[in-house]
């Protein structure tokens, strides 16, 4: 193997386990969820109403298990997902999701990074633009002997 | 000193003078906005229940019988979800107490208590050290405060003679604060 070679490999190493961590990743679940699976999933997806930022799955708080347990209780009587996740949402507002929505106000939260990172990008191609074409500063007689001052101060 | 040294310290005499008055202006609106915020008593919180039908409302009550909310139909009730550990509660409870004496005669409107993540046993201590005699429900399971979207105590609701949600408060509530409410709700005719 060339020297060329021997260089990149380790780059096309990581871009083959990025390829497939990501090919693994975007694969949907193989079959359908079981009822308690459904419960941890719509669970994540709710604030615990008494914690900072912690899902509903997660927390040991006295609100948390009464959501599970509300979410469990429509998730046997064969609500949809969208169905449970609405009826929080109509009892606690949309800030009770971890996720904001994607529709609304609420979209801005996707929206505006995207936006900045262009904007940023914009700014930088510009300024980079203009860096390159400056011309050369002028100098005032008025500079060069303010300069020439400063200069003989130090030396002195 | 040197016209460059001169030059230099004018400069960050500039932006200092720049941002101490930034940090002075941005100091005033903060205290501004503080100062003209509405007391708890009167703010009203958000809540997707707001003017819509309160949700069906029954338990246990401190003595044992059955307690709803659809029993207080024809009155204003104001829904207060507390615990004997929640010192806003403990600090709010004389202004309840006040709320009920002045409204005991015309018998227009009542406090409805809901046990928010505590026992029975320390709230009947709670009512007996405080005073109170309004019906508390018990929620073993936090459903009740799951329905209503209460997240802590003190919270309350004011729901009117119809059984309609006009009024969510998070914080403590006072006697003053509640009447006011009342009368506003009357006014708008509920």
């Amino acid at each position: 193997m060339s020297g060329k070679w021997r260089g990149r490999l380790p780059w096309l190493l990581m871009g083959a386990v990025l390829v497939v961590a990501l090919v693994i990743g975007s694969q949907g679940r193989s079959g359908p969820m079981t009822e308690a699976q459904r419960v941890k999933h719509i669970a994540s997806e709710i604030r615990c109403p008494t914690c900072r930022n912690q899902s509903a799955a997660e927390s040991d708080a006295a609100a948390a298990k009464a959501v599970r347990d509300e979410i469990d209780r429509r998730v046997r009587a064969g609500q949809s997902d969208g169905e449970i996740v609405a009826f929080m949402v109509s009892r606690y507002g949309s800030d009770i999701l971890l996720k904001p929505e994607g529709s609304g106000v609420a979209s801005l939260v996707w929206a505006l990074p995207v936006v900045a990172v262009v904007v940023a990008l914009f700014g930088l191609g510009v300024a980079f633009r203009r860096w390159r074409s400056r011309p050369g500063v002028d100098v005032s007689a008025e500079d060069r002997a303010l300069v020439e001052r400063e200069l003989q101060r130090e030396d002195a | 000193m040197s016209d460059v040294d001169l030059a230099v310290s004018r400069s960050r005499r500039h932006t200092a003078r720049w941002a101490a008055i930034s940090l002075g202006v941005v100091l005033l609106l903060f205290v501004a906005v503080l100062a003209t915020r509405k007391s708890a008593a009167d703010k009203q919180a958000e809540s997707p229940l707001l003017g819509k039908q309160a949700p069906s409302l029954t338990g246990s009550g401190l003595d044992g019988s059955q307690v709803s909310l659809a029993s207080m139909h024809g009155k204003w009730v104001v829904l207060n979800f507390m615990a004997s550990w929640c010192v806003p509660c403990r600090d709010e409870h004389p202004e309840l107490v006040k709320f009920t004496q002045r409204h005991q005669a015309a018998a227009d409107a009542t406090v409805l208590g809901v046990i928010f993540d505590d026992t029975q046993p320390n709230v009947r201590r709670f009512f007996a050290d405080l005073g109170g005699s309004w019906p508390v429900v018990d929620d073993p399971g936090g459903h009740t405060a799951l329905d209503f979207g209460v997240r802590g105590p003190p919270e309350s609701f004011l729901v009117d003679p119809n059984g309609f949600v006009v009024w969510k408060g998070i914080g403590q509530v006072n006697a003053d604060g509640l009447d006011k409410l009342l009368r506003e709700g009357k006014a708008r005719g509920a």
